[in-house]
């Protein structure tokens, strides 16, 4: 007896946001990413084709950084000092966007200056053609300096200028919209928080396709379901029509998983956690995975093999059945 | 070639000319005449209407004029395109005001037309003569007293207490056996209850004197006390002052905590309501030249847990799951039980509550509201620290309330005052120069500001880009009224040359996340409590609003800042305090007493703590004026409108 698969037909679908921009659109950049786009819930390739795929970009800083797990400073070696020479090394790895997370302060304690920031993202670019997103440290003054810095150094390029969130937004999206960037949008899972960041930047009059949200997720084994069903409803409500929050999802599974005790200790934890490396790897992975079902379009990730894990687990997904 | 065009003003000499594609406003200025313009020209006060009697102009914006008006020739002078030559009359700021109080509504107080004390007011007095004892009579005082008041007052049955029958003797000598006495009929819960004597007094008190009653309202935040004359039915005085229990916490949730920590906690919170309400008769009493112990009777209406608190009874429960109270329908008491100081035997009439968190204040509300005869969908509002909502119509009755907390009355808020002489009762804000202009009850100094004056500052902060739609300020802007203070970011209302407590009066951000908030649970309430019973708020015929937030409701600001759904505006109807409202229909008129007892009894409460509908609807009306920008049209079009009209950095 022939089974009738039932479609669902969404009125709404998410936006395209291209990040990068190649020399013919006045960066330098060797190509562009385009996220976004999905007109059905993930990989529901008979309802809708996906036209873009999710993305992995992988993080690195602007110095060796001090609180990242040995494991990940062992994979990377060298490169961890310097950033251009991370960001190639990222390239290698597979990433098809690389995420630079500013440091508060320079390796000897004082704090980094705008030109720092400027140099380590003019560094970087150089260094890669891959589109670009620049988190600052995470403190609004400090942001609001150094992304300004950044902004003007990258002019051109389309690069994501990040982390907007509710209580400081307006300095990053004006530098955004003088210099032709994007922003990240970052609110604490909630679908309604989301949903009025975008507003608030969008009323700005920064265009909705160039703004990526952030909806934050914890992860496996810390909040992920909670992360997860926030992005589920984000997505749906999308579909369903609603304008503000059709804007692809950038989530951060490397930096929720790499902090966990399971990732971070290795010594005088249970036997039976098995190989720590591993563990590590499979946790980084799975958060990420998990994710993706959830709709996310881009996920950042840190350890290479994570990248090449998650990367074949999007291959196989994006085959339609 | 440009134009000129003459323009003559009513009761001014001299025309004026101006350029083609001149606004009325520019004309008005050349010719020397003061017209307000608090919201810097932007079309939005509706402070500069004149009236063009003849010629060709162009309304570009008609906001705040009703088609009426428009009709009649009236124009906003900032939005009218001057196309002809024009004979113009330009109204007296006064009339202004008086014809733009349309968009508030404000709800004086007065008896019942047909109210007849002989009928429905249970407090009856009846001057007696006895005859004197003698040898050959030696009838007890009290019997003499019952026998006076079967033959004259037809009263077969009187029940007296203690404290009476010590004052008999001596009232029916001094009087010289003319006495004049106040009965309690009791007849709306006891029918055929025998009467209570509450009062002798010597002498005769002539049948038009006053006999005085108080309806009584414990609010959370703040406590009225109407003086009625039960006779002419009319209230003489009006007093109301905060809740001193606030210092002990500023909702239920904490006073319950509070008073259930030790007896003697309990004790304190029942002293504390007890002295704020001493103090409010005290000055309602002097204001007619009364003493407290002349008032023969009370009605109270109040939260549940105010009611608790009042009456000593422990409140624990409330708090609680499964959340029930000890008592909803409390006994008829006298005020020497309650330890309320006005005649020891007077009778204390707590009126029903619903639910633990639906009290007396709703059921006198409602009553008061006249939705419960209404025959089309009525959504009944109680703006207070506790927002309660009632939705239906003279045969439905569901209700729910929510935690608000206390900004719209003018607590919790740094600047925050009652709606007193000395509140700043209503804003503008210029949206060029994000310079406010301000009024002030009784047009003194400003204080503080109260209810009202939040709305209004609050929507004029949200329309003209000082605050953004989460409510954050924007320090973009070029002025130093936004600032950094004591309290963190803040805007400064008024300059401390300017106010009466010689300090800036400014609204901090705290205090616009505590009116957020409390317009968010309030929006939340009646959102989910609708969905629940499956009635669009479209449905809603008439919203009916309570609250002692001030004398009136900027109907406009309340929509714009998400307090009250985006609806036409002939739709709402603000009452004022509808709880004490509610308390003297029931002290005047027996018949209303009984149905405040049906209308308890038929409401069906809902709790909105069941599910996470609640927290959902909540988070997303926690943004101006929500997070769902289709329930606002209105406002999205007005915003878009006031957009166009600014190119500021940063906005």
């Amino acid at each position: 007896m022939p089974v009738e698969i039932v479609k669902d037909k969404w009125p709404g679908s998410v936006r395209q946001v291209t990040l990068g921009a190649t020399a013919a659109e006045g960066g330098t950049r060797s190509h562009t990413v385009t996220v976004g786009g999905e007109a059905s819930l993930p990989f529901m390739h008979f309802e809708a084709p996906m036209p873009n795929r999710p993305r992995v970009a992988i993080e690195i800083k602007d110095r060796r950084p001090d609180d990242w797990s040995p494991l990940l400073l062992e994979v990377w070696g060298a490169a961890a000092d310097n950033p251009a020479e991370w960001a190639k090394a990222a390239e290698q790895a597979g990433a098809d966007l690389i995420v630079l997370a500013l440091s508060l302060t320079k390796a000897d304690g004082s704090p980094t200056q705008a030109a720092d920031a400027a140099a380590s993202v003019k560094a970087v670019l150089g260094a890669t053609g891959l589109p670009l997103i620049v988190f600052g440290p995470g403190q609004a003054e400090a942001d609001n300096e150094l992304l300004v810095a950044v902004a003007e150094a990258a002019k051109g390029e389309r690069i994501a200028l990040g982390i907007c969130e509710d209580k400081n937004y307006r300095t990053i999206v004006a530098t955004a919209m003088a210099n032709g960037h994007l922003v990240t949008a970052r609110t604490p899972m909630d679908v309604n928080l989301a949903k009025q960041l975008n507003i608030l930047i969008s009323d700005m009059g920064l265009p909705l396709d160039r703004i990526l949200m952030d909806p934050t997720t914890g992860a496996l084994g810390y909040g992920i379901e909670y992360g997860f069903s926030v992005m589920e409803r984000l997505r749906l409500a999308a579909l369903q029509g609603d304008n503000m929050t059709q804007l692809p999802m950038l989530v951060t599974p490397g930096f929720e998983a790499w902090k966990t005790k399971e990732s971070k200790v290795g010594e005088g934890v249970p036997a039976d956690w098995g190989n720590w490396l591993q563990r590590a790897i499979n946790w980084e992975v799975m958060t990420a995975v998990t994710l993706l079902e959830s709709g996310a379009d881009i996920v950042v990730l840190r350890h290479p093999e994570s990248v090449a894990r998650v990367k074949a687990v999007i291959d196989g997904l994006m085959q339609p059945a | 070639m440009a134009h000129t065009f003459t323009v003559t003003f009513d009761g001014f000499p001299e025309p004026v000319r101006v350029p083609s594609g001149s606004l009325l406003s520019d004309a008005v200025r050349l010719a020397g005449i003061e017209l307000q313009q608090p919201c810097g020209g932007q079309g939005r006060c509706g402070r500069c209407a004149v009236l063009v009697q003849s010629g060709a102009v162009r309304r570009r914006s008609s906001l705040r004029l009703s088609a009426e008006d428009v009709a009649a020739g009236y124009a906003l002078a900032c939005q009218t395109v001057i196309e002809g030559d024009l004979q113009v009359h330009v109204p007296p700021q006064e009339k202004i005001e008086r014809r733009l109080t349309t968009d508030r509504t404000a709800v004086e107080v007065s008896p019942p037309a047909d109210y007849d004390p002989a009928t429905v007011q249970p407090l009856r007095r009846y001057t007696l003569t006895l005859s004197p004892p003698s040898m050959d009579d030696q009838t007890d005082d009290w019997a003499r007293l019952q026998t006076a008041l079967r033959q004259q007052a037809g009263l077969s049955e009187v029940k007296v207490s203690l404290p009476v029958l010590r004052r008999i003797g001596q009232a029916l000598r001094d009087g010289d056996w003319t006495v004049t006495v106040t009965l309690d009929m009791k007849t709306w819960d006891c029918p055929g209850c025998p009467a209570a004597l509450i009062d002798i007094q010597p002498g005769v008190i002539p049948a038009g004197d006053p006999l005085w009653g108080v309806a009584i309202d414990i609010g959370t935040t703040t406590v009225t006390l109407w003086l009625v004359d039960l006779i002419t039915g009319k209230v003489q005085a009006q007093a109301s002052e905060y809740n001193q229990q606030i210092n002990r916490g500023e909702d239920v949730i904490s006073r319950i905590i509070y008073a259930s920590k030790s007896p003697e906690n309990g004790e304190e919170m029942q002293r504390l309501v007890l002295d704020t309400i001493h103090d409010v008769l005290k000055r309602a009493c002097g204001r007619v030249g009364i003493q407290p112990e002349q008032v023969m009777k009370a009605v109270i209406a109040g939260n549940s847990t105010m009611m608790h608190l009042l009456l000593g009874i422990p409140a624990a429960s409330i708090r609680l799951s499964p959340f029930v109270t000890a008592v909803n329908h409390v006994p008829t008491l006298s005020a020497s039980e309650v330890g309320l100081g006005i005649h020891p035997n007077a009778t204390v009439d707590c009126l029903p509550g619903v639910a633990s968190y639906v009290g007396a204040d709703i059921t006198a509300g409602v009553y008061a509201s006249g939705m419960e005869t209404a025959q089309g969908i009525t959504l009944f509002l109680d703006v207070g620290t506790n927002g309660e909502t009632v939705l239906g119509t003279r045969d439905w009755l569901v209700t729910c309330a929510c935690s608000a907390g206390p900004a719209f009355e003018g607590a919790g808020v740094r600047y925050g005052m009652r709606a007193t002489r000395g509140a700043i009762e209503e804003v503008w804000i210029n949206a060029e120069t994000a310079e406010p202009t301000y009024r002030v009850i009784g047009g003194v100094k400003p204080s503080g500001i109260c209810g009202s004056g939040l709305i209004s500052l609050l929507a004029e902060m949200f329309m003209t880009g000082v605050i953004d739609k989460a409510g954050h300020y924007n320090t973009h802007l070029n002025t130093p009224r936004i600032r950094e203070g004591e309290h963190g970011l803040e805007y400064v209302v008024a300059w401390a040359d300017e106010t009466y407590c010689g300090r800036d009066i400014a609204i901090t951000h705290v205090d616009v996340d505590n009116l957020l908030r409390a317009k968010a649970a309030i929006y939340a309430g009646f959102t989910v409590m609708s969905e629940s019973v499956g009635v669009p708020l479209d449905a809603v015929e008439q919203v009916l609003i309570g609250g002692s937030f001030g004398k009136y409701i900027n109907v406009e600001k309340a929509v714009q800042i998400g307090l009250l759904p985006d609806m036409p505006w002939e739709r709402f109807q603000f009452l004022g305090n509808t709880s004490v409202k509610g308390a003297y229909f029931a002290l005047l008129d027996q018949r209303a007493r009984q149905r405040i007892h049906e209308i308890a009894a038929r409401m069906t409460y809902i709790e909105l703590s069941a599910d996470n509908s609640f927290y959902d609807a909540f988070m997303s009306a926690m943004f101006l004026p929500h997070t769902d920008y289709r329930r606002f049209p209105t406002i999205a079009a007005a915003l878009e409108e006031t957009t166009k009209n600014l190119s500021r950095p940063g906005s």
